[in-house]
């Protein structure tokens, strides 16, 4: 028996691109961010053929978990077709041989940048957000050491602050994306750069998060039926972006996230983010049999669950 | 080495740039024309801080230099600096650009519309080995079925336009273009006029641009940055004929533009879009990315070193930084003797003749 009968053919990478040890080093780090929500676990973070920030974490935690039998959505600002969310398909798939959808349904693993879809994800979906900044205290504290320090003794008295801070001086909490939220009763974090429409999403999800910062080199996670409570003061509830006189102009439909596009009288029109929802909805609408999850907001923008949005009482 | 001490160190001086020059390729009109078509990139980082849009030039300066990029840049700099100003062009307004690339992060889509244009962004950073062992033929490229728009209008037009943008304040533009401030001819003084800090930061280092801007963009400043627009464009330099007073174009040049934008600028009653914008000559988008951000940076008052303009203006000029950077190896023995004296002579008073007993055994 030749000793070449006994080996895999040669092949320049292995599967999904990261050698084993760096596969392993990166479950393990993803194992860890499960047991301790919202921890930021640091991990080695490889150089991977695409420019550090744009969405080498990601594509780390993904190639690290993806196996022959998922099916695989990407997508960038909600949308499967963007550039970005393209390449980063063509490379995973190239390394894997994965198939591909756009159907937030019937995907098993879903990268994304700056979006959580619509329809709600379940217990056989994970979700993996690329991260930017992981460290949510940044703002208020530039040293990692220090942050770090304050996240072990729960110390989050200036994210407070600037939050009051930002009340005083605009009257409302003036962040957009990346609302800082507690996990689990316990750890702050950034849920990466997803508008503050898709933050309640996370709260008692039924799938897994994972959250990677390739350039910062951490990475941490929301698992299944955890809290997760944007930061808010008793007397300011939560707000989503106001966009409930948006009409879609390619579906009709309101209540989902919506862009913004500019045109040349100086007009704006409106298109929803999820481009997979729209594509859905549309075949449908020609008469295709579509199976849809039910959406997390519903067409008159009512949140499925009802522990989320608080409403104030007149005293 | 006595490398200064010794006379005849105008000998050493020659037999070391001759020994320079024997670790690359000798000067020959082919390396320069090699140069000069395989490197454009390249070129244009230099061209951009050098200041002198010559690709000739600048090709010329990275084959006499080995592709020192420092030496390369203070060679066209010093060869710029004999040139005489002969006429001023006109202002390039940006909807004049013939944009080959033009992104905007803000939107999906923009008036004039995205165009991706030449770009490596999306390759996948595997080496193409086969390059090493056979040349690799140039691949064909298709032409779009339609043709994008030849200009694109600014974004901040429809910005302002919304109330998003505070209305241009019109700068009094003076009357005789000769008299706009001009960084290569006076001095930078602060707080520094607009014009002189758009060309301190066309002109920088590409390298100490990102590192500041790249300090602000991780956390030390305040800024959340959108890009508003990133353009790699063709622009005419367009002058005004001396005798009939019509603008005529004298050549065509590479330029990239960058524009970034940031929320809850203006008052807190109402909140405007802050912009920090940077130009340069040659497509460079890294640096005018950053610079656009240090733009928009240097009117905070946070105590970070990217948003003080003294700082970073100071700071990003490559002659200046790396030729200072380069004069630590001059000699410096008598600066040295006289702090070493000075250092031992703390040692002896401290150990040998301790002051305060001396004076207690004279008292």
């Amino acid at each position: 028996m030749p000793l070449k009968s006994l080996s895999h053919p040669y092949q320049g990478y292995s599967y999904a691109f990261l050698d084993e040890a760096a596969k392993r080093e990166l479950r393990r780090t993803i194992l860890k961010s499960i047991a301790i929500p919202g921890y930021q676990v640091p991990y080695a973070s490889r150089e991977v053929p695409f420019a550090r920030g744009w969405g080498t974490g990601g594509l780390q935690a993904t190639l690290a978990i993806i196996g022959p039998k998922d099916s695989l959505k990407v997508i960038d600002q909600g949308d499967d077709d963007s550039v970005n969310a393209a390449n980063l398909r063509r490379f995973i798939t190239s390394m894997t041989g994965v198939s591909t959808t756009t159907d937030t349904q019937k995907a098993s693993l879903i990268q994304s940048r700056h979006r959580i879809p619509e329809e709600i994800l379940d217990t056989y979906q994970t979700l993996v957000l690329q991260v930017p900044m992981p460290e949510p205290l940044r703002s208020v504290e530039k040293s990692r050491a220090v942050a770090q320090q304050m996240h072990a003794d729960a110390d989050y008295g200036l994210m407070w602050l600037k939050l009051y801070e930002q009340m005083v001086r605009y009257s409302q909490i003036t962040l957009g994306t990346g609302y800082p939220s507690l996990v689990h009763g316990r750890y702050v974090m950034d849920p990466s750069p997803i508008p503050r429409w898709d933050v309640p999403k996370l709260h008692q999800a039924r799938h897994l998060t994972i959250l990677s910062a390739g350039r910062e080199k951490r990475l941490y996670a929301v698992p299944p039926f955890t809290e997760v409570r944007p930061l808010e003061f008793d007397d300011i509830p939560y707000r989503v972006e106001d966009q409930k006189d948006w009409h879609c102009g390619k579906t009709g439909l309101k209540s989902k996230f919506m862009n913004e596009l500019p045109k040349d009288d100086g007009s704006s029109s409106y298109e929803i983010s999820d481009s997979g929802y729209v594509e859905k909805y549309l075949r449908q609408k020609e008469g295709e049999s579509i199976r849809f999850a039910k959406p997390y907001y519903d067409d008159d923008g009512k949140f499925y669950r009802d522990d989320v949005f608080r409403e104030l009482k007149d005293d | 080495m006595a490398y200064v001490a010794a006379r005849g160190g105008e000998a050493a001086i020659a037999a070391s740039e001759k020994l320079h020059r024997l670790f690359y390729a000798p000067l020959s009109p082919d390396l320069v024309k090699t140069i000069e078509a395989s490197m454009p990139y390249l070129l244009d980082r230099v061209m951009g801080e050098g200041s002198l849009y010559a690709p000739d030039l600048a090709a010329l300066a990275l084959a006499q230099t080995g592709g020192d990029l420092y030496e390369a840049i203070l060679l066209l700099r010093a060869y710029r600096s004999t040139q005489p100003r002969l006429a001023y062009a006109l202002p390039i307004e940006q909807e004049a650009l013939l944009s080959i690339r033009r992104i905007s992060a803000a939107f999906k889509d923009i008036p004039g519309g995205q165009i991706l244009g030449p770009t490596l962004d999306y390759s996948h950073r595997v080496l193409t080995m086969a390059g090493l062992e056979s040349p690799q033929a140039a691949e064909n490229l298709d032409a779009a079925p339609k043709a994008s728009p030849k200009n694109q209008p600014p974004l901040t037009s429809w910005q302002r336009s919304n109330g998003l943008l505070a209305d241009l304040v019109s700068q009094e533009n003076p009357e005789d273009l000769a008299d706009l401030p001009d960084l290569t001819r006076e001095p930078m003084l602060f707080p520094a006029p607009r014009a002189h800090r758009l060309q301190a930061l066309s002109r920088a280092d590409t390298g100490g641009v990102l590192t500041l801007g790249y300090s602000d963009m991780r956390g030390y400043g305040s800024n959340h940055p959108t890009v508003n627009e990133v353009r790699l464009a063709y622009a005419d330099v367009k002058l005004s004929h001396p005798l009939t007073g019509k603008p005529f174009s004298a050549g065509r040049i590479r330029v990239s533009q960058a524009e970034v934008v940031s929320s809850f600028g203006g008052s807190s009653e109402k909140p405007q879009l802050d912009i920090g914008f940077s130009a340069t000559l040659g497509w460079n988008e890294v640096k005018t990315i950053a610079a656009s951000m240090l733009d928009m940076a240097m009117d905070k008052p946070d105590p970070f070193p990217a948003l003080s303009e003294e700082f970073v203006l100071y700071h990003i000029e490559p002659v200046e930084s790396s030729g200072f950077c380069i004069h630590y190896k001059l000699p410096h023995y008598v600066t040295f003797q006289s702090s070493l004296e000075a250092m031992r002579s703390v040692g002896k008073n401290q150990f040998n003749k301790p002051i305060n007993e001396e004076e207690e055994v004279m008292g």
